[in-house]
């Protein structure tokens, strides 16, 4: 099989003397949408900040690509090309939709090509270049996880990291945005996604990984874990 | 007479917007009470009247020039001393840049002495329909308006512009865009101090150079960023315009030496009733 892009090995991390990951191992195959789930407090968020260097890992290794981006600065897991759609989707009150997404390109340099980027996410989410100019803070919540994503996609990463992008939205924007994900997955952009919500996690993504309080315990293809009938009680209420 | 008076008091809002704009950014971004901008501003006057007393250059030309020495003093000590304790509570930093301001000032006055210096540049003065108004005066305005405008243009439409309301918004997804987040502070913290030098070269023209203003300078940032609204070019535009008018028309009615307690009054009666400031809801610019 090949190289997975990126692949954890015993990593550790937390904050301050709280310690929140305990060795977690786990790898993402090229092309491929894997999801990590778990309940509150296992260590899902803190998982992804990890990778993007905001919270210092204290030990194990991150292999993205073939390079060890362990102790490496947000700003260099960025130009890997590892983009990060942050929980609450955390986009910048008082700035436009079209500024927002912008600002995912902020490391890139290529303006000619950025503006066709940002016309293929308004294709993508044409609700967003109707509201170019509006306030991101004024759009709806699917709407701004949809600014989230455009945000993210235009830094052309190889790897997205979602963080519960189901939260708090409506079941329609639910199924609009599980099949967007699938839509920009099949444009070479391989997934790790974090959700509290297994099911709409296991409808989108190939593989899966269990975590429970910082460690890995059960993985597997998504379709193997749904007839788990651990996953099913213990996660998806059936 | 209350046409001059209004004059006098716009003036004076032009160069007060100045001083403010650069503390008012650090502070809304940096979260950093940044107490050496009044010396900042006495260093851009010093650097300033040195070069036009010594050599003989024009002190319009030294506002850039001002400008960019103080942007890379700015940007040293932002990335060498106050990055260290950036996300510690305020008075942290206050407290630093309360000491780091004690050696600049004392060090300014071993070096320049405390005797006030002053930039002559006898422009005269003109007379339109009764207001009285030095030439000095209006060229120090219009170059106040001036480097507020540039400061907005460039946090407006510049990359750099985009990324420091950005951190200022959200430093973790900022970061989470590539953007440098310690860098972003330093040139921010640059970018203040840039201010504050170019306006020491512009008050050069009208106000004597001595360390004995800085406190003044820094109670005026204060004010303006109070009435104005943190953070915003258009708030401190606003509020030194306010503070200038309303000072002037203070210092006509109950006399001079009662015009900066009406400053304070009014910024206290503005923290109880509106603590946002005039603009000061979302004027991230």
């Amino acid at each position: 099989m090949a190289e997975p892009l990126i692949k954890l090995s015993g990593l550790t991390s937390g904050y301050g003397d709280v310690q929140v990951l305990w060795g977690i191992d786990l790898e993402v195959r090229e092309g491929e949408i894997a999801c990590i789930v778990g309940s509150n407090g296992a260590g899902k968020t803190t998982l992804l900040r990890t990778i993007s260097g905001l919270v210092h890992a204290t030990g194990g290794s991150i292999i993205y690509d073939g390079n060890d981006i362990l102790r490496a600065q947000p700003d260099v897991v960025v130009g890997q090309g590892i983009a990060h759609v942050p929980e609450a989707r955390r986009l910048f009150r008082g700035l436009s939709v079209r500024d927002n997404i912008l600002l995912g390109a902020y490391l890139r340099d290529d303006r000619q090509e950025i503006l066709a980027d940002l016309e293929l996410i308004y294709n993508l989410f044409p609700i967003l270049k109707e509201r170019e100019k509006q306030d991101a803070s004024t759009l709806s919540g699917g709407e701004q996880q949809m600014c989230a994503f455009g945000r993210g996609i235009i830094s052309r990463p190889r790897l997205l990291m979602i963080d519960e992008f189901s939260l708090g939205l409506a079941p329609q924007a639910v199924e609009r945005l599980s099949e967007a994900l699938i839509e920009i997955n099949k444009t070479g952009i391989t997934m790790l996604l974090v959700e509290q919500d297994v099911i709409t996690a296991f409808e989108v993504a190939h593989y899966a990984f269990v975590i429970e309080t910082g460690r890995v315990t059960l993985n597997g293809s998504t379709k193997e874990l749904s007839d788990n009938p651990m996953i099913r009680q213990a996660y998806m209420g059936i | 007479m209350e046409l001059q008076i209004l004059a006098n008091g716009i003036v004076l809002g032009a160069l007060y917007a100045c001083i403010a704009v650069g503390f008012s950014l650090v502070w809304g971004v940096l979260n950093v009470i940044n107490m050496l901008h009044g010396s900042f501003i006495i260093l851009g006057g010093y650097i300033t009247f040195f070069a036009w007393a010594r050599l003989g250059i024009h002190p319009i030309a030294m506002i850039p020039v001002a400008g960019m020495i103080l942007y890379g003093l700015g940007y040293m000590v932002q990335r060498g001393v106050i990055n260290k304790v950036v996300t510690q509570p305020v008075l942290i930093t206050l407290t630093l840049t309360f000491g780091l301001d004690m050696i600049l000032y004392n060090f300014m006055n071993v070096v320049f002495t405390a005797t006030p210096q002053r930039v002559t540049l006898e422009l005269g003065s003109f007379d339109i329909g009764g207001i009285f108004m030095p030439w000095d005066r209006i060229v120090s305005m219009l170059l106040a308006f001036a480097l507020t405008g540039l400061l907005y243009w460039v946090m407006r439409t510049s990359r750099v512009g985009r990324a420091i309301v950005a951190v200022r918004m959200d430093r973790d997804a900022a970061a989470l865009m590539g953007i440098r987040v310690d860098q972003i502070y330093a040139i921010t913290f640059g970018i203040g101090a840039f201010m504050a030098g170019a306006a020491g070269a512009v008050f050069a023209v009208v106000f004597p150079v001595t360390t004995n203003l800085s406190g003044l300078y820094i109670g005026k940032a204060f004010v303006v960023c109070v009435i104005g609204g943190l953070g915003s070019v258009p708030g401190a535009l606003v509020g030194g315009i306010v503070l200038g008018v309303i000072e002037s028309f203070a210092g006509h009615w109950l006399g001079p030496q009662h015009a900066i307690t009406v400053g304070f009054v009014l910024m206290l009666i503005l923290l109880i009733t509106r603590p946002s400031g005039l603009l000061g809801k979302k004027g991230y610019e």
